[in-house]
Parts: structure tokens; C-alpha cells; sequence
């Protein structure tokens, strides 16, 4: 089956949006947790 | 499943693997336990290394009456057996006397109250050598029945040291998983952190290995098709459940990893996060065990049974299908897309860490820099992914390509030593003005060297 540039195209951004997308959620929860331990004044183990 | 065993030779082939694999990963702990100097960590080992002395004896049993089931079959070779038996004799009788120190010293500590440093040295010793000799057991007992390493290395599709390898490397997440759990289990229930943390590490290690065992293990397929004997519908059916494991591998490696780099910053491991991991690693151990079934079924026609038949469609399953819909192009691009993200994902994130290691920004302490390390990691799941994808669209071609096998051997490195990262207390120490230490700036520099190298390595492929 032949495929559209349009068609390549759309796939290429809609895989890497959600991929990125994806990784920015990890990220952005992750590094909550840290702040939010920090602002409670609980990071024991900052140096 | 059928994991049952129903008979010696497949018996032996289930437990011989912990004596050997098994005491790598004893070992790993109990150093562990002397570089934390953690009494419960010391103590715990020390009765992994008694249970191991104690299957010894069943891997002997089995191993005899194994041989006598093959002493009339013209395949096997009679000679080959005969040196296995007796490496193997010399190797578990090793095993036992590391086992009875391991247990005296266990029985004498009772009394003392303390560990003495001369016995957990000898101990130490004893397993050491009994290694060498279970290296040595193992390659000839792996030579005894792998078609694949008495072939013409000339007529093979792929080159012969992929299946050596994957003969060997396939049991490592998989023993490495049941001693993690039975380490993480008792950690759990004696509240230890260094256990907890020691066996997060060798959850996210074993997650590493599933990536050049999986490879390796498209390289076996080639080096076995067409040999008279071997079912291809047999070794997919093995590789439908390898794929399964790498999935399980990376949900208990990432949620591994993410509480020990979580324990850096808040200085406590989240209840629910360990308890998460245990029910992903429990699960990843099941498939991996039906994995490694329907991969022993490949090669060894002396454990099959009647009950248990092989799988007869060669076009069957899930990695076929995958095959030949990643070859178009609408499927293999935006993968190939996600990969090239997932390296400047790595290689940033690398770069940033090592070179603060190595002593640029220092007006920032080690403990920021760390904190974009999970940027890096996930680069890392999906590239896995990923590149898992384009490795099935043409497999024979990426396995014979010459910079194929350093780029799968330095992801391995790359990966294990950015743990080093997040383990060091010296390093985590650092603040800002500081340098940091020379084995950490040691480390830095391999982390980088390894993925400049994978880099490098995957955009040679299709040149040289």
C-alpha cells in the first residue's frame, strides 16, 4: 500500500508528540515531587 | 506453561544455572555489603551462599542421571560430557565448602554477636574460585548441545559470537531476577535500606542485559534458520515471549530506577513505589521463566513431552506480524524519528552531568545536576523501543553490520555506569564550588566516551 507524504507526515508528528509528550508528563511529576519536598522543608538529603 | 520439570535432563538444565549465574549476583550483594559495611546485607548473603551450597546437591543428582539419559544418544558428545562432569564435580564441591563456611560462620556470629572479618574474606575467596571453575563448567555444558556453535562460522547469517553469546547472557536477567526478589523481599520485610537500594540496582542491571540478550538473540535466529532439527515456529514463539519480557523488563528497570533516584533527593523510598516495583517484577519473572521454557525448547528435543507440543505455524505470532508492518514506511519513519529524539534526549543529558563531573559549572552542586538525569533515562526507554521497532524491519542486515555489536555493547556500558550517578555518596556530596572525585570523573568520562560511541556506531551501519 502506497502512502501520501500528507499522510507520512501527519504520522511522524502525531508518534513524536505523544513520545514527547509522554516524557515532558515523567519529567514535570518527577521533579513536582522534589520541589514539593523541598518547599516542605524535607530534602534530607540535599548536600 | 509447563515449567514442571518432567524429567533429569530438563531439571538440570532449570537448576544448574543458579549455582553459576546465581553466584555472580550473591556475589554483587556481598560486596555491596562490605563497601556499606551493612551486617544484615553481610548476613543475608551469607545464607544465599549456604542455599547455594545446598543446590549443588541437586544439580549433581540431575546432572548424573542426565548423562546416563544421554550416554546412547549419537548427537550428544560423549567426550564433551565426560569434561562437563568433571569440571562440573570440581566446581560444585567448591560450591559446597563456600556454602559450610558461609553456615559456620552464620552459626559462630550467633554466639559472637559480630561477623568476623578473616571468615567473610575466606568466604569471599571460596566463591571466587568456585566462579572460575563454574565459567569453565558452564561453556562446556552450554557446548554440549548447541547446534549453533558447531557450525561453519562461514555458512552461518549471522556471525557465530552473537549466539555465544545470547547462549550465556539469556540466563542473566533471568536468575538475576529471582535472587532480586528473594534480596528485595527480605529487605522489605527487615526494613534495610542498603538491601533495598542494592536490589533496585540489580533490577534496572538486569533491565539493561534484556537489551543485548534480545538482540543477541534476533542474531541465534538467523545462525539457526534453515539448520536441520530446529523449528522456526518454535524459535517465534520464543521471541514472541522475549518481546513480552523486554516490555516487563523496562516497567520494573524504570520504576527501579526512578526510586533510587527519588531516594537521592528526599532520603526515603516511597511504600507504594516498592511495592509497585515488587508486583512488576513478580509478573516480568513469570514471563521471563515461560521465555526461557520456550527457548530451551528450541535446542534441547530431551525435554520435550507429550502434553507440552511445540507450536507447528512458522507465520504465527505477534514479531512476524511486527515485521511486516514496521517495514512501511509510515510505521518505520516516525519510529525512526523517536529514536534520533531519544539519542539528543541521552547524549544532552549525558553531556550536561559529565562535564559538571569533570569540572565545568561548578558553581552548581552535583545534587542539580542530577535532577535532569530522568530526561536521559526516559531518552534511554525510548530508544529501546524504538529501536527494538527498527531492529525488526531488517534484522539480518543491522546484525551484520560491523558497528553493530559495539554500539549494543557500549549502550550496556553507557547505561549501567550512569547508576554510578545516582549511587555514589561521595559524588551526591558535592556542592557548588567543588570538584568532584576522581573515580566519579573516571566514570564521567566512559558515559560519555559510551554514547558518543553508540551514536557513532548506529550511524555507521549502513556505510561500513
Amino acid at each position: 500500500m502506497e502512502y501520501g507524504n500528507t499522510a507520512i507526515i501527519f504520522m511522524v508528528v502525531a508518534v513524536v508528540a505523544c513520545v514527547l509528550g509522554l516524557t515532558f508528563v515523567g519529567v514535570y511529576c518527577l521533579n513536582k515531587v522534589v520541589d514539593q519536598n523541598t518547599r516542605e522543608g524535607g530534602s534530607v538529603r540535599q548536600p | 506453561m509447563h515449567l514442571i520439570p518432567q524429567s533429569a535432563s530438563h531439571f538440570h538444565l532449570l537448576v544448574s544455572i543458579f549455582p553459576s549465574i546465581g553466584l555472580i549476583f550473591v556475589l554483587g550483594f556481598y560486596v555491596t555489603g562490605f563497601a556499606t559495611d551493612d551486617a544484615a546485607t553481610k548476613r543475608s548473603c551469607l545464607v544465599l551462599f549456604v542455599v547455594l551450597g545446598l543446590l549443588a546437591i541437586p544439580t549433581y543428582v540431575s546432572g548424573d542421571r542426565s548423562m546416563a539419559a544421554l550416554s546412547q544418544d549419537p548427537k550428544i558428545s560423549q567426550d564433551l560430557m565426560s569434561i562437563h562432569f568433571g569440571w562440573g564435580v570440581t566446581s560444585l564441591a567448591l560450591l559446597v565448602l563456600t556454602g559450610a563456611t558461609a553456615l559456620i560462620e552464620l552459626w559462630r556470629s550467633r554466639r559472637a554477636e559480630r561477623l568476623s572479618n578473616d571468615a567473610l574474606h575466606l568466604v569471599l575467596g571460596l566463591a571466587l574460585v568456585t566462579l572460575a571453575l563454574m565459567v569453565i563448567t558452564g561453556e562446556v555444558g552450554w557446548e554440549i548441545n548447541h547446534h549453533e556453535l558447531r557450525l561453519d562460522p562461514a555458512a552461518q547469517r549471522t556471525p557465530q559470537a552473537w549466539s555465544h553469546v545470547h547462549i550465556i547472557l539469556n540466563h542473566f536477567p533471568t536468575v538475576g531476577f529471582v535472587f532480586a526478589l528473594v534480596f528485595y523481599i527480605a529487605a522489605l520485610v527487615m526494613n534495610n535500606v542498603v538491601m533495598k537500594r542494592a536490589s533496585l540496582v540489580v533490577f534496572v542491571v538486569c533491565a539493561i542485559l534484556g537489551v543485548p540478550t534480545y538482540v543477541t538473540g534476533a542474531a541465534s535466529m538467523w545462525a539457526l534458520t534453515g539448520v536441520a532439527g530446529i523449528s522456526r515456529a518454535a524459535i517465534n514463539a520464543h521471541r514472541d515471549m522475549a518481546l513480552w519480557t523486554l516490555f516487563g523488563l523496562a516497567f520494573t528497570g524504570v520504576t527501579a530506577w526512578i526510586e533510587l533516584w527519588r531516594f537521592r533527593h528526599l532520603g526515603r523510598f516511597s511504600n507504594r513505589s516498592l511495592y509497585l516495583i515488587l508486583a512488576f517484577a513478580i509478573i516480568t519473572l513469570g514471563v521471563m521463566a515461560e521465555t526461557g521454557h520456550r527457548g530451551g525448547q528450541i535446542n534441547h528435543p530431551e525435554i520435550h513431552v507429550a502434553t507440552d507440543p511445540l507450536p507447528t505455524d512458522p507465520k504465527a505470532g505477534v514479531s512476524p506480524a511486527i515485521e511486516s508492518l514496521i517495514n512501511h514506511v509510515i510505521w518505520f519513519v516516525p519510529w525512526q524519528t523517536v529514536h534520533f529524539f531519544g539519542f539528543s534526549l541521552i547524549f544532552g543529558t549525558a553531556l550536561a552531568v559529565s562535564l559538571r563531573v569533570l569540572g565545568f559549572w561548578k558553581s552548581m552542586p552535583f545534587s542539580a545536576v542530577h535532577r535532569i538525569l530522568p530526561l536521559g533515562v526516559f531518552g534511554v526507554v525510548m530508544n529501546v523501543f524504538s529501536g527494538m521497532l527498527i531492529l525488526l524491519a531488517d534484522s539480518s542486515r543491522y546484525l551484520n553490520a560491523t558497528t553493530f555489536a559495539p554500539k549494543t555493547a557500549l549502550i550496556t556500558i553507557g547505561a549501567i555506569a550512569v547508576l554510578y550517578f545516582s549511587l555514589s555518596e561521595r559524588l551526591w556530596t558535592v556542592k557548588a564550588g567543588e570538584d568532584a572525585p576522581m573515580s566519579a570523573k573516571w566514570v564521567a568520562a566512559l558515559v560519555l566516551l559510551s554514547w558518543a560511541g553508540v551514536i557513532i556506531g548506529g550511524r555507521l551501519i549502513p556505510y561500513v
